[in-house]
């Protein structure tokens, strides 16, 4: 973090790729996804699947932040999921504040916590790390349901629907798929502008080797937590968003394992984990996939849509281990031979 | 005082479910050194075995080991087979790899059963027994025993006899075992075998005790990595000691505390230990590492 050598030296090369090269990319991708959401203007039931798969894109993004360019493979992300949503139920419902305005509060909490209950855990590896945070998602459940005057403990909390901007409640489902448009955006240039900052890089040098980070001057523990800070925070929002959109929400719902904790950690790997718009890509793919199965085979097969899920998931890690992004990157250096 | 050791009746019992449940886990996490999110599935297919070979054959759900036992070893060997053995070193590929599994095993039994909870009976379900002041349940002091047996046995297991050593060479170290003409793929297929054989002999003991849904393996999977951290990574002792400290810290946390926050406790003693002593209390130090390392 402090070594002026470097730094300076830095900009010189000309290899290293700055926030500068990547913006153009990132915005042409937000253009393209808003297009999607101008093709299908007039289909409320696709606006919908947008909506959803747009926030899931976030979440994902946020995720691939310190699981893929830091490789801390966190199962627990659920956790900042529902801090997000708590505190804007709470602000919106008890101070009769804007949810706009929960959304700074609802970031620093979840920042704050993900670095508190992240600093203990961040000395296990791999297996042992995900194992931990799936336990911290186990504390926290049993601790919201225990504390119900913040969560509604088991009933959960229900947003009465009042209409407005300022409440963030709309009628149509146009301005939700915008909303989450803007979430991914934001998201997209977080991980762009931290993909291409010292943090990117120190996080990927402490992911491939985190005793040769150690070695050259990387401050491994500071660089983890602030990635994880900043995923938790964006996550949070996420859940903010997730929340006056569903408007009912009760604990098993937000801190669930398989709906969201690792579902978006395999929107990630089946986009292409540690790539910038992988993530997207994954949850383009998965989330109308899944809205589909549950239309078509939810009453007749009830779980059909998650046996499909855990099919997915199985032949991703065996066969396509860096995601659709990695399957294409090299489709593309075979077609075009390696790039300058 | 009554009251107290009625508590820790319930611990101990509880410990012995959860030590049951440990065993194979303990042993796939310390010999192949894969972290199975399926376990628990594999304890919930033993118990639907169990309620399948009473359904169709009349059998009592403890004679259903004879059949169930055999049937997780070859789906184990399968498992292992197909899709953990092209992931060596990639552990975080296996992670994603087994948590898939445990998606497609708990929603396919979901999607033929459709959600309809089953239930077992035992001829020796209704019996209790009384030491002192403490009332137990037959059925509970049958695990705790097969727990105790299962634990004595797989360790003498591995200590005397060749595949046991085998086993054992191969987790101390994969080159060298192979140099002294060890198959080490059989191995770890067979140990992966033995520990979903493990899984389903809990889930037959066991389908007594619960009603049973295709959800009650993540029951049993998150306590179960509890007692394997807590116990030591590959002992076979430190799994049965972990899961009595398991048990015991749940019953006295939802007696003294508030049932709410009993596994709010647990994972906090968990995530300790995790934390102050990763190779746990019977692990030799520096276990948890050494599956991480690329062993070539």
């Amino acid at each position: 973090m402090s070594n002026p050598d470097t730094r300076s030296a830095a900009p010189a090369r000309t290899g290293v790729r700055t926030l500068r090269h990547e913006l153009p990319v990132t915005l042409g991708v937000i253009a393209a996804a808003g297009a999607l959401i101008a093709v299908f203007s007039g289909d409320s039931f696709t606006l919908n699947i947008l909506a959803t798969a747009f926030l899931f894109a976030g979440l994902a993004t946020a995720w691939n932040i310190i699981g893929g360019l830091g490789g801390q493979f966190s199962l627990g992300h659920s956790v900042f999921f529902a801090i997000g949503a708590f505190t804007v139920a709470n602000i919106y419902l008890k101070l009769q504040i804007s949810p706009w305005l929960a959304i700074v509060p609802a970031a620093v909490f979840s920042a704050l916590l993900g670095a508190l209950i992240s600093w203990p855990v961040f000395r296990l590896r791999g297996p042992f790390f995900a194992i931990a945070t799936m336990a911290m998602t186990e504390v926290l459940l049993s601790l919201s349901l225990y504390f119900d005057t913040f969560t509604g403990g088991s009933r959960g909390i229900s947003i009465p629907f009042r209409l407005g901007v300022q409440n963030m409640i709309f009628r149509d489902r146009m301005s939700y798929a915008l909303l989450m448009l803007g979430f991914l955006a934001i998201c997209l240039l977080v991980m762009a502008a931290v993909t291409r900052s010292r943090l990117g890089y120190a996080l990927q040098a402490v992911r491939d080797n985190e005793d040769a980070a150690l070695a050259a001057g990387i401050d491994v523990l500071r660089t983890k937590l602030t990635g994880m800070a900043i995923s938790a925070a964006l996550t949070g929002v996420g859940g903010v968003l997730y929340m006056m959109y569903v408007r009912v929400a009760d604990p098993p719902t937000l801190f669930s394992l398989f709906d969201i904790g690792v579902k978006i950690a395999l929107i990630a790997l089946i986009g292409g984990i540690g790539t910038v718009y992988g993530p997207l890509l994954g949850a383009l793919l998965i989330v109308p996939l899944e809205n589909y199965l549950r239309a078509e085979l939810g009453g007749s097969v009830p779980g059909a849509n998650l046996i499909v899920l855990g099919v997915v998931l199985m032949l991703t890690a065996l066969f396509l281990r860096h995601g659709v992004m990695g399957a294409l990157r090299a489709g593309a250096l075979r077609l075009f031979g390696a790039r300058a | 005082m009554a009251e107290f050791l009625n508590i820790l009746a319930i611990g101990l019992l509880l410990g012995g479910i959860y030590a049951l449940v440990s065993v194979g886990l303990n042993l796939i996490f310390g010999v192949i050194r894969v972290v199975n999110f399926a376990q628990g599935e594999f304890v919930m297919l033993g118990m639907y075995g169990a309620f399948a070979a009473q359904t169709a054959l009349r059998l009592d759900p403890y004679l259903a080991p004879v059949l169930v036992v055999p049937a997780l070893f070859l789906l184990g060997c399968a498992v292992y087979w197909v899709l953990l053995r092209p992931l060596q070193g990639e552990p975080m590929m296996q992670v994603f790899a087994t948590f898939g599994l445990l998606m497609v095993l708990e929603n396919s039994v979901l999607a033929v059963t459709r959600g309809v909870s089953f239930s077992v009976g035992s001829v020796l379900s209704d019996t209790t027994i009384a030491i002192g002041p403490v009332q137990m349940p037959l059925a509970r002091i049958i695990v705790l025993a097969a727990a105790t047996v299962v634990a004595a046995g797989l360790g003498w297991w591995l200590r005397a006899t060749m595949p046991g050593k085998a086993i054992r060479a191969v987790a101390q170290d994969r080159k060298a075992a192979r140099l002294m003409g060890i198959p080490v793929e059989r191995m770890y297929m067979v140990t992966f075998g033995v520990g979903a054989a493990l899984a389903g002999l809990a889930g037959c003991l066991l389908s007594p005790l619960y009603s049973m849904s295709p959800q009650i393996g993540m029951n049993f999977i998150m306590p179960a990595f509890a007692v394997v951290v807590l116990g030591g990574l590959g002992s076979v002792r430190g799994a049965y000691v972990g899961g009595f400290i398991v048990g015991l810290t749940e019953a006295l946390a939802g007696f003294y505390l508030d049932p709410a926050l009993k596994h709010a406790v647990l994972f906090m003693v968990f995530i300790a230990v995790l934390i102050i002593r990763p190779s746990g209390l019977f692990g030799v130090a520096g276990a948890e590492e050494v599956g991480l390392r690329e062993q070539s």
